[in-house]
């Protein structure tokens, strides 16, 4: 049994509008073991987002406690919870966030700066992240000189260049056309699989989350369903496909 | 493309901030300017006339009066016209001071001097109706009659709308009479002979130069040069005083009455006494027996140019007003363009902020510090403004006579009559010194760095979430 990375615990949030109270996340308990493929699915208003930025140390919950590689990272301060998120997460956005003054390679290397001392360390690094997900050769291109699914294969890369503990992945495939959204999930499930790279991927793309190895279906603020993928079963597939170009 | 905006503003803003100092100094200089010029002017006239105390001038009044000093101007001896030298040929940069030229007198000598103002031309005296005028006069015991007449070209010039033909001379003929009980025992002809030597008692066809004729005539001592249709033997070329004028050509009165077609008939009688205490009692007999005639005194000169004196320090006093106005102006526009630098630094790193509130949240999800965001931020915000900085001072450097003419009032528009001449001579002095260009520099910085806390701040404090927004 692989050790958990993430470990939530009766996590609830409320949102106060004006002087209602929304809840968004009530009472969830969830635990993700390192080299899991998760896809948290549900419509929008389910907490999918909210739950989202508890794991990603980006928001506070209004009660409960958020373990990350076993650290209890709760009540974290702000001083503190910006190294977790260097050095634990790695975020995959919908608009893929790229720095558009900065090349693929730049943009990969930005996380480790501070964290990786030698400039050509960095370089080299984010080189070979760069191949991994299938963009050798294209490493002094400026976003805008890529394709979107070239772009969200950058932004993938640059959330791998701490080696996180979990990849959070927001809408990978929401700004993607059919072709590229295979590709990017298949990256991801490639990633898993011969990388062991934990993966909490949110979507409402249901096609995507067949990829993954477990599916959560989350409303109002709480996991109501929870099926396995075809990711296990495909394991073997994915692992002799070449990466995708 | 926005970056270039703001530099291009800031950079004026720059430009503006040294070129101010700049210009402030340079007023500083033209009102100090102003108040040495009019101070030596005016002691180096009383001195001339302490020392010809014991001589009264007599003429008829100018033909035209002129503008200001002149009409009151009576007998243009050789120190009156000396003054108002130093208005007309004077070195440019103190035009104003031309006004004061009218003041040496109706003469031709004051004509001269007389710059923009000048009086007309003498009225000739008939020499015998005037013979009367001699040593039987009691306290008298030489006496001098002159003929002046100025050579040049008539111009027009405009001044306050109103229309004037002045004279630009460019020599004048100074008759005297070469006898030998005047020549050499009154002051009738220059002292500070440079070559040659002086005129002699009795000579004719010969001339004295001043160095501004010599080059003015292309010649030398020992060369021949022709006036008005005769030629004379140079024979000596003297420096003249600081109370001379530079552009008289001494020769025999004689001479002078045939070659002007004035045969018979002089411009002034200058009269000398035997002391200071015959010159108001000698001064009323020739009154008496010319009443037609302006018989000035040196202590009528001294009386004017005690008026002058006046008159030049209400010049000094405006010029200092003036400089205070530049001044309080100078620190008003300081702070107003301190103030819209740091604003401009401000709102432009405030818009930038907020324009890239998607790349924060990024830097900061992808585990960038609050720190490390306000840094990158601060950075931004000063190298653009040390980039405005240099471009500011380059502007500056290049325009500052421009721009502190445009936001400054000089001294010279204020002190009135020398407002052209000494705008003139500021626009030249108007420069950015290494001093201010180093302030300016480091003003820069300065306010990059301050206008560049708060937006960095606010850009510190954006939440990684706003990294989830979708546009």
């Amino acid at each position: 049994m692989n050790k958990p990375v993430l470990q939530l615990e009766k996590l609830s949030k409320t949102y106060t509008l004006g002087k209602r109270a929304v809840p968004a996340l009530s009472n969830l308990n969830l635990t993700v073991t390192a080299g899991e493929f998760v896809a948290i699915m549900g419509p929008s208003g389910s907490g999918k987002t909210t739950l989202l930025n508890m794991i990603g140390c980006i928001d506070k919950p209004t009660s409960g406690q958020i373990l990350i590689d076993g650290v209890d990272v709760t009540d974290l301060p702000e001083n503190q919870l910006w190294k977790i998120r260097r050095d634990k997460m790695g975020f995959v956005f919908q608009t893929f966030n790229l720095l558009p003054y900065l090349n693929a390679r730049e943009n990969v290397e930005l996380p480790m700066e501070g964290r990786i001392k030698s400039k050509s360390e960095r370089r080299e690094r984010a080189s070979k992240l760069l191949a991994m997900v299938g963009l050798s050769g294209r490493e002094e291109h400026r976003p805008q000189r890529l394709s979107a699914g070239e772009q969200q294969r950058v932004a993938i890369a640059r959330a791998l260049a701490n080696d996180p503990a979990v990849i959070l992945a927001d809408e990978p495939t929401g700004n993607l056309d059919t072709q590229n959204k295979q590709g990017i999930v298949k990256l991801l499930a490639n990633l898993n699989i011969t990388q062991g790279t934990t993966i909490i991927m949110v979507t409402h793309d249901g096609e995507a989350a067949r990829h993954s190895e477990r599916m959560l279906l989350l409303r109002d603020g709480k996991i109501i369903r929870e099926k396995q993928g075809t990711h296990a079963m495909k394991k073997n597939t994915y692992a002799s496909e070449a990466p995708p170009d | 493309m926005r970056a270039l905006l703001v530099i291009i503003a800031l950079g004026f803003s720059i430009a503006i901030l040294v070129s101010i100092p700049a210009g402030v100094v340079a007023n500083q200089q033209a009102a100090s300017r102003i108040t040495s010029t009019l101070g030596s002017a005016i002691t180096q006239t009383e001195q001339a006339l302490n020392q010809t105390l014991n001589q009264i001038t007599c003429s008829l009044a100018p033909s035209f009066g002129g503008f200001g000093f002149t009409g009151s101007g009576s007998s243009g001896s050789r120190t009156g016209g000396g003054f108002g030298g130093s208005g007309s040929s004077g070195s440019g940069g103190y035009g104003g001071f031309g006004g004061f030229g009218g003041f040496g007198g109706g003469s031709v000598a004051g004509q001269f001097g007389a710059g923009a103002f000048g009086g007309g031309q003498a009225n000739p005296m008939n020499e015998t109706l005037y013979s009367n005028i001699n040593t039987s006069i009691s306290g008298v015991v030489a006496v001098e009659p002159m003929l002046q007449v100025s050579e040049g070209q008539n111009e027009t010039v405009s001044f306050y709308g109103r229309t004037f033909t002045r004279m630009v001379p460019q020599y004048i003929i100074e008759g005297v009479p070469l006898t030998s009980d005047l020549v050499g025992n009154y002051p009738i002809l220059p002292t500070d002979i440079a070559s040659g030597q002086n005129l002699q008692a009795g000579e004719t066809g010969d001339a004295l130069l001043s160095e501004n004729n010599s080059a003015y005539f292309g010649v030398g001592v020992g060369g021949t040069v022709n006036i008005l249709g005769t030629n004379f033997n140079v024979v000596g070329i003297y420096k003249p005083s600081s109370v001379e004028d530079t552009e008289m050509l001494y020769v025999n009165l004689s001479d002078a009455q045939v070659l002007t077609n004035n045969t018979g008939y002089i411009t002034s009688i200058k009269v000398f006494t035997q002391s200071t205490s015959d010159v108001n009692s000698v001064a009323s007999a020739i009154s008496a027996l010319h009443p037609e005639l302006t018989v000035s005194t040196a202590q009528d000169q001294l009386n004017a140019l005690e008026a002058g004196q006046a008159n030049s320090n209400s010049a000094v006093t405006n010029a200092q007003n003036s400089l205070a106005s530049t001044n309080t102006t100078a620190i008003e526009e300081i702070i107003v363009v301190v103030a819209a630098t740091s604003l401009i630094v401000l709102f432009v790193m405030l818009y930038t902020v907020r324009e890239r509130t998607k790349e924060i949240g990024t830097l900061k999800a992808i585990g960038f510090s609050n720190s490390t965001v306000m840094r990158q931020f601060m950075l931004e915000g000063v190298l653009l403004s040390v980039v405005a900085g240099l471009v500011g001072i380059a502007i500056g450097v290049v325009a500052a006579p421009t721009l502190s003419s445009l936001l400054l009032p000089t001294v010279g528009r204020v002190v009135g009559f020398g407002g052209a001449g000494v705008r003139a001579g500021l626009a030249n002095t108007v420069t950015v010194s290494p001093e201010l260009i180093l302030i300016g520099f480091g003003v820069a910085v300065l306010l990059g760095t301050l206008g560049s806390l708060y937006p960095a701040w606010r850009a510190a404090k954006i939440k990684p979430a706003e990294a989830m927004r979708y546009e």
